[in-house]
């Protein structure tokens, strides 16, 4: 319980500090409200050409889009310790003080930044959601919304534990790596689009190793009332909890890379 | 000239250095590119266009192979003007417009060249409906080439615009993320311009945006055909002076009232 205590009052604090420059902070929010409008913009277009994507009418790729967005950023938003700021902590050895102090470095990298700007991306995922259950007809019976929260709050785990694998390699190589963006960014970008659109090596990528699909895709095609791949009702429930699995898995990895850790010195 | 040649060859150098980091970029921007065609692939299949789709993934691997030249910025620039550094360059007994536009063009041309040769070597390796497309003709590809000359001009003299106009604040993220934006949705990085509705192709052809890598790509795969390049060149000719001016313009007036920060 103290942890959480902990996690709140450094949000807090951090808070604050974003909002000294509040001018500085509220152009930035736009200028993020702009980027993912944009990233909208272009599947609007795409659809105002193309009008489907195999069986997915405008409405469904919406409502896929905006799960992906809402969960991404709101990975985003309470990750940035691990993606912003833990590259930088193990290159210049400020990692060290964090060893020293009795609470888990996980706890402490999470606990020390936020990137509240990321709301306005979250809000752009959002009206998506709801233009897309719109267009789409969904029935938001309370098993529908049940399962929409249990697929964000499952795919938010999955992507912090995705970005993990970033900090693990770079208690390995000091460098920030930024092949592993592949897998995130590249995860992201490719599964704001139902996983069946892709040739069978990406769909394997996005299913097995990076589950995006059994975490979003299986759940949210539920929803709309057209299964993905023509799984019975029950696996919609199971399948998500592989995002915090991801995550547990890469939590040990972490845990084990931290043994070879090697200050930098300085 | 001979000061500006030298920042110039100076900075080509400087971009020559973390070629690990750039090995890296480009697995990334193949691997995005492959995403990308995949998706415009699967859309082809349920209801194929005019455009045949070898000029629409032509464009995705040229777009990627050259992403470097739209969006890469002269950071040194930003943190001299906050920490008052910007006051060393101003006593330099040269135009200070043209040595940051030196500096940048060095940077992305290199940039882009080092992300742009092992992309399109990839990119041609791939089988047909996923690489890219031979040009159009022998002359396209010449007539591309300049065209692509003549764009990097052009997104180096906006480049100088963006500065000239954070400048002015001491936290530039917000404003220049914003001129970013309006970079990525009219050049063609978020969606392909060919792409967009038809109904709006006159207008985002003729913005500056798509002069600097949208008008090359196109006379590459041969949608604007050989006798509408003199039109294509000339226009981008002109937007390049334009933004010139405005940009030399917009420095002087910021030289006269910069306030350097003390420190």
């Amino acid at each position: 319980m103290n942890t959480v205590r902990l996690y709140i009052r450094s949000m807090g604090i951090l808070l604050k500090s974003q909002l000294q420059y509040p001018l500085s902070f509220l152009l930035q929010t736009l200028a993020q409200l702009i980027m993912e409008g944009g990233e909208m913009l272009a599947v609007v277009l795409l659809m105002d050409r193309f009008d489907h994507l195999h069986q997915w009418t405008p409405g469904d790729l919406y409502f896929f889009f905006g799960l992906m967005s809402v969960t991404f950023y709101l990975a985003e938003c309470f990750g940035r310790g691990i993606t912003g700021n833990f590259p930088s902590m193990v290159r210049t050895g400020q990692l060290d003080t964090l060893l020293i102090r009795p609470r888990g470095i996980l706890t402490q990298v999470l606990c020390s930044a936020v990137d509240p700007r990321r709301i306005a991306c979250i809000l752009v995922g959002t009206v998506s959601l709801i233009l897309g259950s719109r267009m789409s007809q969904v029935e938001w019976t309370a098993a529908h919304v049940l399962l929409l929260t249990e697929s964000i709050f499952c795919g938010f785990w999955l992507i912090l534990g995705l970005f993990l694998i970033e900090a693990i390699l770079c208690i390995h190589s000091v460098k920030s790596v930024e092949i592993a963006n592949a897998i995130t960014y590249g995860g992201r970008s490719a599964c704001q689009y139902p996983v069946d659109a892709f040739p069978r090596s990406l769909r394997t990528l996005f299913t097995v190793i990076a589950p995006f699909a059994l975490v979003m895709h299986v759940p949210a095609s539920r929803i709309l009332g057209k299964p993905i791949f023509g799984w019975p009702a029950w696996t919609a429930w199971i399948s998500p909890l592989t995002g915090p699995a991801v995550f547990a898995v890469m939590m040990l990895l972490f845990a084990k890379a931290m043994r070879f850790y090697r200050s930098t010195g300085s | 000239m001979k000061a500006y040649l030298s920042v110039f060859r100076m900075r080509l150098r400087m971009e020559t250095q973390y070629r690990g980091a750039v090995l890296g970029g480009v697995v990334c921007q193949i691997f995005f590119g492959l995403i990308l065609i995949a998706v415009y692939r699967a859309l082809y299949a349920g209801k194929p266009q005019s455009l045949p789709l070898a000029h629409v993934t032509t464009y995705v691997w040229l777009q990627q192979a050259f992403f470097r030249m739209l969006l890469s910025s002269d950071a040194e620039l930003m943190d001299k003007v906050r920490t008052g550094g910007i006051a060393y360059d101003l006593c330099r007994p040269v135009h200070l417009y043209g040595f940051y536009y030196a500096r940048i063009l060095a940077q992305k041309l290199m940039g882009s060249l080092l992300r742009a040769l092992p992309m399109l070597v990839f990119a041609a390796l791939l089988p047909e409906g996923w690489g890219i497309a031979l040009p159009a003709s022998v002359p396209a590809l010449a007539l591309s080439l300049a065209a692509l000359l003549l764009g990097l001009c052009c997104v180096c003299a906006m480049e100088n615009i963006t500065m000239a106009f954070t400048m002015r604040t001491l936290d530039p993220r917000g404003f220049q993320a914003m001129l970013n934006l309006l970079m990525m949705i009219l050049s063609g990085s978020l969606l392909p311009l060919t792409l967009y509705p038809d109904s709006w192709q006159w207008v985002i052809t003729l913005l500056p945006y798509a002069q600097m890598l949208d008008a090359p790509i196109r006379l590459y795969t041969g949608e604007y055909a050989l006798p509408q390049a003199p039109g294509v060149l000339l226009l981008q000719g002109g937007w390049t002076a334009v933004l010139i001016l405005t940009g030399m313009m917009l420095w002087k007036r910021n030289q006269r009232r910069l306030i350097i920060q003390g420190g």
